[in-house]
């Protein structure tokens, strides 16, 4: 894995710079069913192909951004911070 | 200058050798006469010269310790110390070359048919290891020198300085292009260095290289892998003359592989003979190094090539006996070294015999950055297609100009244990068929039951060999049958320079001297140095000290330097919020001039960090963390706040703060003789917090008790660590203050049962296991963990954090077994002997059944089983009242 992502504050840096945060989830409302929690807590996707996921530029400018990736082939398509 | 100033003297097994200018210690040993470099892996024949380019196995040594160095590729140096390998004693009579009359014992899949149980393995496998092999690593460091490590970035990348490298360079460099040239080579120009037909093109290209200022050449620096994000991996030799090698990670926008192609042999019985030599290594020998290789030759090949060789061999003043097609040559023969080729038509004697191979592109590199190869009959090649986007070929890589050697799938294949396909591993044309024959007809499976393409030249040698007997066998075509696939690294690297120099960083407090003129001894915690315990001038022994510095802080005052916490530093209208959010217990209800114990937990109510949480006004929380934690508290602080639109800035201030945690009966005493701060109990009480000057330094104060004493936590910026640590020190003399440390800190809190989370709890506890159930507020809207605590305060405990004390004098290990009739059932994690109860005490996980006081549990100390017995409150002041005085 030696990957490039592109922190949209820094640039292009090496995946080893960041801290990975997986996938990019819908936490549940907190009078949610217990199943929707269980699976929020326990389940990932795993997707084979193109996902939404976390990572923070550890050592870097320290932000969380959000990254389009293709998780088979470690294309990034797409960087950003979100809303804060 | 006379000749003898160009003589460089180094020893081969003890003996001293000269060689020239430019010599390799291949080239210079062969110079002296030796013509046996290497015993085989299996039957432990003698092999010579090979290939002279670093392709093949056959002059792997051992040189300055460092083992399977390529001797052909090493330039030598004054004072080397070059030792052969896997041969006893000598290269010239080596004893275990009797292996090779037994070979009809080792049939292909030897290993699988006769160790059919482990026991077999294990009773063989030392003299199997004694006999087969390579090198034998060094015990510890080499005389090498240091490994290092390298980070570099350029737009064009160009591997090989051939002509076509050097083509590229010189078109890239002219265009204004920043490129990085590569080459393994002691020298710029490839083939052109020893083939005479253009040697004067090669200068004129090496000197318009240099001419270019925007163009950078790594010579003698070979490239081992080309990975994902155009990621190149490659060693330089002798960076300088510290450093063995220095490995580069090399990032380019382009890559160019210039690589070239590489001879590979032919096969014939006793291929192997030592005085058996690719072609272009008699040219490198000849023309490199003024090496007449032998006296008579027998050139097998065809055509252009065969010619230019007997060209070569000609003015070098070799007499060739004949040039002989490849299809005709039966065997070569002599028992060792070569004496003779057998053709159908007749025997030839010679003393050398050059063998123009097949021609293969050197497209490992390309095969891992993701290109096809495909073969093509004519050039009798595979040849790299479907390139990367930013990864280009150029020159002889590609195949332009090749022409086959010998017709591939050959006609016919002569099955022999004496036809050596894999030079490397003794795998003969022989062990190929019989494996096709019992079922391993694909080429991959044939790979590795056969070991061939496995060993040290990693398929250089006799991939195409391999696939042209597979293809023979099972009557497919090359394209059909296919390759195997190419994996860095490759060519190999040695552990030294993966590994690369060891960086540690090292972090040190404010107060670290200071710690260092008391005597402390040190301890690493994550990238920290901590004082452990100091020496006293009495004694040097830590239960000794640890005593001393526990009395001082039960009896009068110690300090310790706590500047290892994390210490977040949180602003805005908003922190009430987050904090309720992410922390388990309620803090937006905390009062300006208070300090709560809180603890974090993640969405499955794991307990993952501790800490005081202290408020300063309205919209100004500190926050301190475990010191292993800092990092991971500050992301999830920052990453819960994302899309909450909420006013909250987090500030690490931990390494800007010094912290000190001044404890005992008569702390209150010292710092009051150093601050204005109203210390008295009912203006400054057990969990409160102010600012205050402490010796004229802005400090924070926070009453708090983790070691169960009153005391106070004193965070200020860390240029006056040093200043305040001897300040407080001056201070608490009349009352003889003592600096403690970590182990006396742990065996203090182990008496009040404050747990330290990561060291008692795991990353399965929750707060209900540990015995903290009231740190969750379940009554609140909402926070991370809520839904999972809720669900497990419903449920009913299996284990609990418990505390115990020993029944008779016993001291338990950290981590020891705990016993419930004579079943396992939980684990100690602190145990420390305390001189409060004159018996050792710790926390154990242990059946929440028995969480109850004065259950009876058994704990393994040194082998036996010791009485112990759960106590539910603190071995010391368990009603707090100390911490309140």
């Amino acid at each position: 894995m030696s990957f490039l992502l592109h922190c949209p504050h820094c640039g292009d840096r090496s995946v080893y710079e960041f801290r990975f945060g997986g996938e990019v989830k819908q936490r549940p409302a907190p009078d949610a069913p217990e199943a929707d929690w269980i699976h929020y807590s326990y389940t990932k996707t795993n997707t084979a192909g193109v996902q939404k996921e976390w990572w923070n530029h550890r050592s870097g400018c320290g932000q969380w951004l959000q990254a389009q990736r293709n998780t088979i082939t470690n294309e990034v398509f797409e960087t950003f911070f979100p809303e804060r | 200058m006379d000749e003898h100033s160009h003589t460089i003297k180094f020893e081969f097994c003890g003996k001293p050798v000269e060689a020239r200018a430019g010599d390799t210690v291949a080239s210079a040993l062969y110079r002296s006469g030796q013509r046996i470099f290497t015993r085989s892996f299996k039957y432990h024949r003698p092999r010579g010269l090979l290939c002279l380019s670093g392709k093949c196995p056959n002059c792997l040594m051992n040189v300055d310790g460092v083992p399977n160095v390529r001797t052909c590729m090493t330039p030598v140096r004054p004072g080397m110390q070059v030792a052969h390998q896997n041969a006893y004693p000598s290269l010239d009579h080596d004893w275990l070359s009797i292996a090779q009359q037994f070979d009809w014992l080792m049939p292909v899949g030897w290993y699988y048919k006769t160790m059919t149980h482990p026991s077999m393995w294990h009773a063989a496998e030392p003299y199997i290891r004694k006999i087969a092999g390579l090198g034998v690593p060094p015990l510890v460091g080499t005389e090498a020198g240091e490994y290092e490590h390298g980070y570099r970035h350029a737009e064009v990348a160009i591997i090989g300085g051939g002509p076509a490298g050097l083509q590229k360079a010189i078109e890239l460099g002219t265009r204004g292009e920043q490129v990085l040239l590569i080459d393994d080579q002691p020298a710029l120009g490839g083939h052109l260095r020893y083939s005479k037909s253009s040697r004067v093109a090669a200068g004129e290209l090496i000197a318009q290289v240099h001419k270019l200022a925007n163009v950078e050449v790594l010579q003698g620096s070979y490239c081992f892998g080309l990975y994902e994000g155009n990621l190149l991996g490659i060693v330089q030799s002798k960076p300088h003359p510290e450093a063995a090698e220095r490995l580069i990670h090399l990032r380019a926008r382009q890559v160019v592989i210039a690589t070239g192609a590489y001879e590979a042999p032919l096969l014939f019985r006793n291929n192997d003979l030592v005085g058996i030599m690719l072609s272009s290594a008699v040219q490198r020998l000849i023309r490199l190094h003024g090496v007449a290789p032998g006296k008579v030759a027998v050139v097998i090949g065809s055509g252009g090539r065969s010619e230019e060789l007997v060209s070569d061999l000609g003015e070098a003043g070799i007499r060739v006996a004949a040039t002989v097609p490849p299809e005709s040559v039966i065997a070569a023969t002599g028992k060792g070294r070569v004496t003779g080729v057998q053709t159908k038509n007749e025997n030839l004697r010679c003393d050398l015999v050059v063998v123009c191979g097949h021609r293969v592109p050197d497209a490992g590199l390309l095969s891992q950055a993701g290109a096809r190869l495909e073969w093509d009959g004519g050039k009798g090649a595979f040849i790299p297609v479907d390139l990367p986007p930013h990864v280009f070929a150029v020159g002889d890589v590609t195949g332009a100009s090749f022409i086959a050697a010998s017709p591939l799938p050959p006609e016919r294949v002569a099955a022999s244990k004496r036809v050596f396909v894999c030079v490397c591993n003794d795998v003969t044309s022989q062990d190929l068929q019989d494996a096709i024959a019992e079922g391993f007809d694909h080429i991959e499976t044939l790979k590795r039951y056969t070991t061939a393409t496995m060993g040290p030249c990693q398929g250089r040698m006799c991939q195409l060999s391999s696939i042209g007997i597979c293809a023979h066998e099972t009557q497919r075509s090359m394209g059909g049958t296919g390759t195997t696939t190419s994996r860095p690294p490759n060519p190999s690297v040695t552990l030294g320079a993966l590994a690369g120099a060891r960086h540690h960083p090292t972090r040190r407090t404010p107060m670290h001297y200071e710690h260092d003129a008391l005597q402390a001894v040190w301890m690493d915690m994550g990238e920290w140095k901590r004082p452990r315990f100091y020496k006293t001038s009495s004694s040097s022994e830590e239960k000794v000290c640890v005593k001393e510095e526990y009395r001082a802080v039960r009896e009068r005052v110690g300090l310790i330097d706590v500047s290892t916490l994390g210490k977040l530093d949180v602003k805005g209208r908003d922190c009430g919020k987050l904090l309720d959010k992410v922390y388990a217990g309620r803090l937006s209800d905390l009062r300006p001039g208070r300090v709560r114990y809180a603890v974090l937990c993640d969405e499955a109510g794991i307990m993952l960090d501790d800490g005081t949480v202290s408020r300063l006004s309205d919209d100004h929380f500190f926050i301190t963390t475990t010191t292993g934690n800092l990092e991971f508290v500050h992301q999830w602080l920052e990453w819960w706040l994302i899309g909450t639109g909420w006013d909250v800035h987090i500030t690490n201030l931990t390494g800007g703060l010094a912290a000190l945690n001044l404890a005992g009966p008569k702390a209150r005493e010292v710092l009051a003789k150093l601050t204005i701060c109203d210390l008295n109990t009912k203006a400054f009480s057990y969990m409160a917090c102010r600012r205050a000057e402490v010796s004229g330094v802005q400090a924070l104060l926070m009453r708090i008790g983790f070691v169960g004493e009153t005391g106070w936590e004193i965070h200020f910026p860390a240029e006056s660590g040093a200043y305040l640590w001897r300040a407080l020190l001056d201070a608490g003399s009349e009352f003889e203050i003592r600096p403690f440390a970590v182990e006396a800190q742990r065996l203090l809190r182990l008496e009040k049962q404050h747990v330290i989370v990561g060291v008692d709890t795991d990353a399965l506890t929750n707060p209900f296991e540990a015995g903290m159930g009231w740190v969750a507020k379940l009554d609140k809207e909402d926070f991370i963990g809520r839904a999972a605590l809720r669900r497990l305060s419903g449920e009913e405990l299996k284990q609990s954090l418990a505390g115990f004390i020993m029944n008779e004098g016993e001291l338990p290990e950290d981590g020891a077994a705990i016993l419930v009739d004579g079943k396992l059932a939980g684990r100690v994690t602190s145990a420390r002997y305390s001189p409060a109860n004159w018996k050792a005490v710790g926390l154990a996980w242990i059946p929440a059944a028995l969480a109850r006081p004065g259950a009876e549990i058994q704990v393994r100390v040194g082998g036996r089983l010791a009485r112990a017995r759960i106590t539910q409150q603190a071995f010391y002041d368990p009603e707090g009242a100390r911490l309140r005085m």
